[in-house]
Parts: structure tokens; sequence; C-alpha cells
């Protein structure tokens, strides 16, 4: 597999200094575009892995016993890139991963619609999965991004748990 | 010293701002910052909301000291993904 490079996919691409050097990368996008999770998938990896774990949070179209019409991010965009890439880092380091994409947006996301796109990818499949759940459980715990729910009759912000 | 306050998602529609840039007395503490924010603004904020804080972009207490220049951020437990 030819890995392309940011410019070529014109990509808001991050890259970290510490995983770099142990020759991983880590890109980290936060984007209002709809996601291409079969890109991401494409993208993220190399022939040397034996496994590519993704994950892809999406738009749920019932919450609360609400019926919920689209959803809005928010983000704190300058933490939120800090936050995504430690978190990246971490789960490279802990799981020996060779590369890792976390893409996630703000703006208004449709139902159905991926909010969040995760891939990560080893040379064997049970770091990947632990790296993917351990992003994802971290990006819910730590990320400063809020969602707001819009129904036929109003809104409300949801407040993750502290 | 002045700092820069940013208020996001629901603490945003409270405060009436989402960045403003306050004076404030050397040695303040984010607990002091948010008293003076409510007593200015009276934002129509639950006293029972919890409340996050960062100053430059990391996590902080509430009893953590800012500096002049530093970018404190007031915020809901998030809820991405």
């Amino acid at each position: 597999m030819t890995r392309r490079s940011p410019t070529e996919t014109g990509w808001p691409y991050s890259r970290p200094s510490a995983a770099d050097k142990r020759n991983t990368m880590i890109t980290i996008v936060l984007q209002q575009e709809a996601i291409d999770p079969g890109r991401i998938i494409r993208d993220t990896g190399s022939d040397a892995d034996g496994a590519l774990v993704s994950f892809i949070g999406r738009v749920r179209s019932s919450s609360r016993g609400n019926t919920v019409l689209s959803m809005e991010y928010e983000t704190y965009d300058e933490m939120a890139r800090k936050q995504l890439q430690k978190i990246a880092e971490e789960a490279t380091s802990r799981w020996s991963l060779t590369d890792c994409t976390v893409v996630h947006r703000y703006g208004r996301v449709a139902i159905g619609e991926a909010s969040i796109v995760i891939a990560a990818s080893s040379p064997h499949r049970r770091e990947a999965f632990q790296a993917v759940q351990f992003i994802i459980d971290t990006v819910k715990e730590k990320v400063p991004i809020w969602k707001k729910e819009f129904y036929s009759d109003g809104s409300s912000w949801i407040d993750g748990k502290k | 010293m002045k700092i820069k306050v940013k208020a996001f998602a629901s603490v945003r529609e409270a405060f009436g701002f989402d960045e403003k840039e306050l004076t404030v007395s050397d040695g303040i503490t984010v607990k002091d910052v948010i008293r003076q924010i409510t007593r200015s603004y009276q934002p129509a904020i639950d006293r029972e909301m919890t409340l996050l804080f960062s100053i430059n972009e990391e996590y902080c207490r509430d009893d953590a000291p800012l500096s002049d220049g530093d970018r404190l951020a007031i915020f809901p437990p998030v809820s991405g993904g």
C-alpha cells in the first residue's frame, strides 16, 4: 500500500514529534464537512500491519425518549487538538501502533452521519482493538467537544458526566 | 493584569459571551474569576452546574492561580465522540 502524503490528500494533518521518531504516524483532524470513513481506512496503516481496527461514531435518531432531527458539535479547537494528540500518542506508545487517525466533526451533523472516525493500525489485532477502545473512551471523557441535540420543538445541550 | 476568558457550550450561553478580556488582580484564582464573572454579568448559571476549567489549553482545578496573558476556559463536562 502506498501512503499518500498530507499534501496529496489535502487534509489538515498534524504530526507529533515523539511518535514520528518511532516511525509511527498520528493524524488528528477536526472538520466541518462529512467524514469519509472509507478514505480514512484506506489511508491508515501499511503493508507491515496485520490489523486495522476502525470505530465510527454516528448520530442517533433518538435520545432519552426524544426524536433527534440533527446534532451540532461545538469544539474548543486548540485544546481539542492538543487533547486528541495526547490521547493518540498515549495509545500509540501503549499498544505499539504504527498508524493512528482520529477525525471528529464540528458544526451541524445529520442523523446517521459519522461524528467521529478512529482508525488504528498495528502488526497484530489485539493491540489495535484495545487502542481504539481506549481512544474513544478517553475522547468522551477528556476532549473539549460538546453536542447539542435539535428536536422538532427545541434543542438541548448534552453535558457529559464529570 | 489581563487574562482572556473563553466560555463554551451551555456555559457560553449562560454567560452570554464566548470570549472576553478581563482585568484582574495579580494571583487571582480560577474560582475568583468565576465569582467576578457571575457578579458582573449575572449569568443564568445553575448553581448545580458542573464546571470544568483549563488554563492555556490544559485542564486545571478551580484553585489554580492565573498569570498575566493566560487563556482561561470555562466549560461543562464534555460530550463529544
